[in-house]
């Protein structure tokens, strides 16, 4: 006996069929269009919330830059921007959403060492690829973790000579905000002193969100050091502090390690005779650096935030990612991490290579604030070496 | 010695002139006024408005002053008034406000961090030693604030209400007296001066949307131990603002900063009413 044909087995099958066909058609379509997403976790809210915008523009306009020349790897880049809170816990937030759930190709970005600490864990889980872009005090480690910014043992140096140099310094009192950042900065800075025969006469803290620095000053005053090194969070501790030092009548030599031009500009006469040390300035002479002003200018105009410090490297590592992905040929962690150590790019700092233990050799400028909020460029240190920071990562 | 001694002097002057405000209104309307820390944030852009203005720094006071008291009176009688009879939410509701007002600032004027010039600058010769001169000039507001606020309450019709109103409000509504006005002037009066205290504070501290966050707990911990009288708050100021100063500069500035919270737990515990009478 001949079976049946049933004709809802057969509308079923027909249908099966269609519904394959178009699923293999979209996925085709989608993975044709589908952009390389770079995640950009960084202080929209907290502590860097006033740098943060500056470091979202330096993003937006590399990644501009690398569309209209045809992406990477043929396909277009989309940034996705996250708010850490500029600490652990938002940064875990902000880690989990980028990595799990819009399943970023790669880390680029900026933020506080508590928000790094925080996200590096979530980083070895999720095998990201990760470039931090913020100057830092050192020896943090990661295997998918590259760094393109300062450590101490570049940028202490040069206000540290300066110091006992030109003004004679041999005693110093250091202050700092206390946590990673503060304290790492001036354990360094301490060691450094001591190495060079000068005396640490005043190491205080304050917490990171503190705002009375009364005692501390009293205390400084009370010392008599030959010159100040202060290394706290950015933004308001800054001007808390020197508003405080300057209303006490505080003039000694003062080396801020952690301020940038923008912050200086609005502590206004307060901050003129500050000492910084930094890998960029505004008016670096490098054709580089003038076209990449010149772009900057042009893309954001009147909404421009002050290129510094802390958003040129988050600009030159998405080239240097764009770099790695070209070199690896593939956007697979496994074979871009290596290469990020291999390229390099030429950019408004100068040449940035990550090669030494995932650090990278940086041009140093050692400035002074003068009355009108900008920076004077009084010495320059070519290729300052980051020293040993990662001597367990090859 | 002399500098710590003036540490502790200045530092009591300024706990004063930040809680005052919050003293006034928790004396008469028994709620914390947790959106004081947005009404010092409101007094220091008032600075930061003035200065763009092209005034000099000394206006900011009355400025600060002004705007303080207009937005207290939109705060009393849209947010406070109807929760007269819920405290608790009435503070849960100013707390909110705080995060509002927060949030308008960074909408209007960015979260950077504003510049305002110093109106005096540098240290001054005193006593062989060298001081901050706008600290010394802030002892002086302080005491003013102190005879301001004491004039208002002993010698004015509206004082001795509110003096009725804080002792007993049913007792002195019995009476006749308008405790709903009284409340209302109380409220204005405490915003305005915590605005003028965010005004007042700004050439020691950094104009940026937060600013007044780290102020309000010490000022909440003065104004718990302080009952409702001004006088318990200046010695509460002297007392537990010294002992935060003593902690800083002998032990240590982290632990400074716990040391009001703590003392203020610890004498609660010991002596319910703090420093007031008992």
């Amino acid at each position: 006996m001949m079976k049946k044909f049933s004709s809802s087995r057969y509308t079923r099958s027909v249908l099966a069929a269609a519904l394959g066909a178009y699923l293999l058609a979209a996925s085709c379509a989608a993975l044709a269009a589908d952009p390389v997403k770079i995640g950009v976790p960084v202080g929209l809210s907290g502590a860097n919330s006033v740098v943060a915008p500056s470091v979202v523009q330096a993003a937006q306009l590399a990644v501009d830059e690398i569309n209209a020349k045809g992406g990477i790897l043929g396909r277009q880049v989309s940034l996705e921007v996250a708010d850490d809170g500029s600490g652990a816990a938002g940064a875990q937030k902000a880690f989990d959403s980028l990595i799990f759930d819009k399943k970023v190709n790669a880390l680029i970005s900026m933020e506080t060492s508590a928000a790094r600490n925080a996200g590096l864990p979530i980083v070895t889980r999720g095998k990201v690829p990760y470039i931090y872009t913020s100057f830092y005090e050192g020896r943090s480690c990661n295997r998918y973790m590259y760094v393109d910014a300062w450590v101490p043992d570049q940028q202490v140096a040069p206000i540290v000579d300066y110091f006992m140099k030109q003004d004679h310094a041999k005693t110093f009192f250091l202050v700092g905000s206390d946590y990673a950042f503060g304290r790492g900065m001036l354990d360094f800075t301490k060691s450094y002193i001591e190495k060079k025969g000068g005396k640490v006469v005043g190491n205080e803290y304050l917490p990171m969100d503190g705002s009375d620095w009364t005692s501390i000053i009293s205390k400084l005053q009370g010392a008599k050091p030959d010159a100040i090194i202060t290394s706290t969070a950015g933004g308001a501790p800054n001007v808390t502090l020197t508003k405080q030092l300057r209303a006490a009548g505080v003039t000694i030599p003062y080396g801020n390690l952690a301020v940038d031009e923008g912050t200086a500009k609005s502590m206004g006469a307060d901050a003129a005779g500050i000492y910084i040390s930094g890998s960029y300035v505004t008016n670096i002479d490098s054709p580089a650096n003038h076209a990449f002003l010149a772009a900057m200018q042009k893309r954001f105009g009147s909404d421009l935030k002050t290129p510094n410090d802390l958003s040129v490297p988050e600009y030159e590592a998405i080239y240097l990612y764009k770099a790695a992905v070209e070199k690896a040929g593939s956007f697979d962690t496994a074979k871009v991490t290596p290469a990020l150590a291999q390229v390099s790019f030429n950019g408004p700092r100068g040449d940035i290579k990550m090669d030494k233990q995932h650090h990278t050799p940086l041009t140093m400028y050692l400035g002074q604030v003068q009355t009108d909020g900008s920076v004077k460029v009084i010495q320059s240190f070519a290729s300052v070496d980051p020293g040993a920071q990662c001597p367990g990562l090859k | 010695m002399l500098n710590l001694g003036l540490d502790v002097v200045t530092t009591a002057a300024i706990l004063f002139i930040v809680s005052a405000g919050l003293l006034m209104i928790f004396g008469v309307m028994k709620i914390i006024n947790f959106s004081h820390g947005a009404f010092l944030t409101l007094g220091g852009y008032s600075s930061v408005i003035v200065g763009h203005a092209g005034l000099n720094w000394w206006w900011s006071v009355p400025f600060a002053l002004l705007t303080g008291f207009v937005l207290g009176i939109g705060v009393e009688r849209f947010i406070v008034r109807p929760l007269y009879a819920r405290p608790l939410d009435a503070i849960l509701a100013t707390w909110g406000l705080g995060i509002i007002v927060g949030q308008i600032i960074t909408l209007v004027f960015g979260r950077e961090v504003q510049m305002v010039v110093s109106p005096v600058d540098g240290a001054i010769a005193v006593f062989g030693g060298h001081y901050s001169v706008y600290r010394l000039i802030l002892v002086g507001v302080a005491v003013l604030v102190a005879l301001a606020l004491g004039g208002l309450l002993n010698g004015t019709r509206l004082g001795l209400q509110t003096r009725a109103v804080i002792m007993n409000e049913s007792l002195a509504r019995a009476l006749g007296i308008s405790s709903a006005r009284v409340r209302f002037m109380t409220f204005c009066t405490g915003a305005a001066l915590a605005s003028a205290a965010g005004a007042l504070i700004t050439p020691l501290s950094s104009v940026d949307p937060n600013m007044g966050v780290p102020w309000i707990v010490g000022a909440f911990m003065l104004v718990l131990v302080s009952g409702s009288s001004l006088l318990s708050l200046a010695l509460a100021s002297l007392v537990l603002g010294g002992a935060q100063v003593l902690v800083s500069t002998f032990v240590n500035p982290v632990l400074g900063g716990l040391t009001i919270a703590v003392l203020a737990a610890l004498l609660l515990r010991l002596r319910p009413e703090g420093f007031a009478r008992g």
